[in-house]
């Protein structure tokens, strides 16, 4: 049993830093350089993501004995469509400011390659439970990325954190880092940094 | 005297090696080349054939960026001496961390980009910015592709667009007419206080200087062209060093004459800026000024002679070096007539460094065909 919660664990945690979807596999970028101007964005995209991530992984591993090899891509992206939708519609009935605010993107989520690749690399060949394990541990990492980025570019491009006033008048908005290329910066310095922290293994 | 400066140094490598500042050798190394050291063979652009090496290369470039420099604190202020000042402070202190990080040689190249960059700056620039500027232009343009003689776009200008493109309002809505008279040597313009606590809303405000638009922003907006004979002599509004020609001419023909800068790629650049200037002032006078007027206004000679020309991030090969240059022309000419932005060398000039390596494998895959199989 213990070695079961550990590895359970070990599942949950791995997405986190160690195979960090956005800075070590750096899949998903269009949404991160999209959505990360804003810590209010962030965590809606990354809840509404991380939401997908699990509950497809979980219907694809529930499904995986009866998906005809040969179409499963086209079925994985029903699934993950479905939910997708499923956020999008949440989003606009409850949290509208939001949904306007990152509009497209969150359609968007369908291309999101990180679900696609949990879908395809681990949620096709385990059971139920290791998946949502799996899916959760990644949409965390992913939200993690997000969070980190967008707690550099909201301060530094809206003098802002979560709409609230954090520099003083003082402060002049870095505009650059409202726009998507200043997301590259940030995500490339955070990518140095973990790279030289964690090395990756030969 | 030349003896004690070798001894002294001589002293000071034998106490630093025992010292805890053993990371700062690549500083005591630097010196040491400015007064001895010859060159070593380099495994990047920019080559050299001759004794005279890298240091001397970038220093020459100095050199000839003085009189512009010079001509900035004239016209506009012992404030673009603080705006000099801070570019080398913050910029040499990033080259020396970095230096000593990476265990490697200080380069050279740092002192070239510290003084190129001020130089494109408008002259009441709040101070802070400038030292965000160079950082960004330092560490993003340079440093994290491996330092000079890796980095694909030009330091200086990956400098100014940061600054451009975050704070447009002061990069390019705020300029100040040339002092009159003795000028700026016995003039401070601009408060040092007021630059560090300025924000966007309320842009920097000169002490006893007048705001005015820049020739190139006073022809888009009104079509009005400033007198030739101004823009010759630089007593117009524009960036500390960009608004005498005379002296951009004299320092871009000192780098030609003693073959530092390629003299193909300003003649082409302003060879090909001529001809389609020309060509399109027919076709639209409205939209797209006179030749003369746009030759000496605007970034055009300054980055034609020292931003085009770096060695690093242009194309090494001669026929790629034409090439690179008329393209640029054309470019300029382009989006100073037709985009929203009143000056486009600065655009122009990066957007073809993202090609002159490419251009350099097209020109060696034709010339040297039989040679690369």
């Amino acid at each position: 049993m213990a070695e079961a919660t550990e590895k359970g664990f070990r599942l949950l945690t791995r997405g986190l830093i160690k195979d960090n979807p956005t800075f070590r596999m750096v899949l998903g970028i269009c949404s991160t350089l999209a959505v990360s101007n804003r810590m209010t964005n962030s965590l809606a995209m990354s809840l509404g993501t991380t939401f997908v991530i699990v509950s497809s992984s979980l219907s694809v591993s529930l499904l995986r004995n009866y998906i005809p090899k040969r179409v499963r891509m086209a079925v994985y992206t029903v699934i993950i469509a479905t939910f997708v939708v499923c956020v999008d519609l949440y989003l606009k009935a409850f949290y509208p400011l939001i949904s306007k605010q990152i509009g497209p993107y969150v359609g968007l989520i369908i291309t999101n390659c990180i679900i696609m690749g949990r879908c395809e690399s681990f949620a096709s060949g385990n059971k139920p439970g290791p998946s949502i394990l799996d899916g959760l541990g990644v949409g965390m990492g992913y939200s993690f990325s997000l969070i980190l980025i967008s707690a550099i570019r909201e301060p530094l491009g809206f003098g802002t954190m979560m709409g609230y006033q954090v520099l003083g008048s003082w402060w002049t908005p870095w505009i650059l880092m409202v726009m998507p290329p200043g997301a590259f910066l940030v995500l490339g310095l955070y990518i140095w940094v973990l790279r030289t922290i964690y090395p990756e293994k030969k | 005297m030349k003896g004690l400066i070798r001894k002294s140094l001589d002293l000071c490598y034998g106490w630093l090696e025992k010292s805890p500042l053993k990371p700062l050798k690549p500083l005591l190394n630097a010196a040491d080349g400015f007064f001895f050291r010859g060159a070593e063979v380099t495994e990047a652009a920019p080559h050299l054939r001759d004794g005279i090496n890298l240091k001397r290369m970038f220093i020459f470039v100095v050199f000839a960026a003085m009189p512009s420099a010079l001509a900035g604190i004239y016209l506009f202020g012992w404030r673009a001496l603080w705006v000099i000042l801070i570019s080398y402070v913050v910029g040499l202190g990033l080259e020396v961390v970095f230096a000593a990080v990476r265990k490697e040689e200080i380069s050279e190249g740092a002192f070239v980009t510290c003084i190129l960059f001020p130089l494109t700056l408008p002259p009441n620039i709040p101070l802070w910015m400038v030292g965000v500027g160079i950082f960004m232009g330092i560490l993003f343009g340079k440093e994290v592709f491996g330092g000079t003689g890796h980095n694909i776009f030009n330091p200086a200008l990956v400098s100014r667009i940061f600054l451009y493109i975050c704070f447009p309002a002061v990069m390019t809505g705020n300029w100040i007419r040339p002092m009159e008279g003795w000028g700026g040597f016995i003039k401070y313009s601009g408060d040092l206080l007021s630059g560090e606590t300025l924000i966007s809303a309320s842009l920097p405000q000169a002490g006893d200087a007048v705001t005015a638009a820049t020739p190139l922003t006073d022809f888009k907006a009104t079509g009005e062209l400033a007198p030739l004979w101004d823009l010759f002599w630089g007593n117009v509004s524009g960036s500390l060093g960009e608004t005498s020609a005379i002296l951009i001419l004299l320092g871009g023909l000192f780098l030609i004459i003693t073959r530092i800068a390629d003299w193909r790629i300003p003649l082409s650049y302003i060879g090909s800026f001529v001809i389609f200037a020309f060509i399109f002032h027919g076709i639209n006078p409205e939209k797209f000024a006179p030749v003369g007027f746009q030759l000496l206004s605007g970034g055009l000679l300054f980055g034609a002679f020292f931003m085009a020309t770096d060695p690093v991030s242009g194309p090494f090969t001669k026929g790629g070096r034409w090439f690179f240059g008329i393209i640029c022309g054309l470019l300029t000419v382009l989006i100073r007539g037709v985009s929203g932005y009143a000056e486009g060398v600065m655009f122009a000039i990066l957007f073809m460094n993202i090609f002159s390596s490419l251009i350099d494998e097209l020109v060696l895959s034709y010339r040297y065909k039989e040679f690369r199989r």
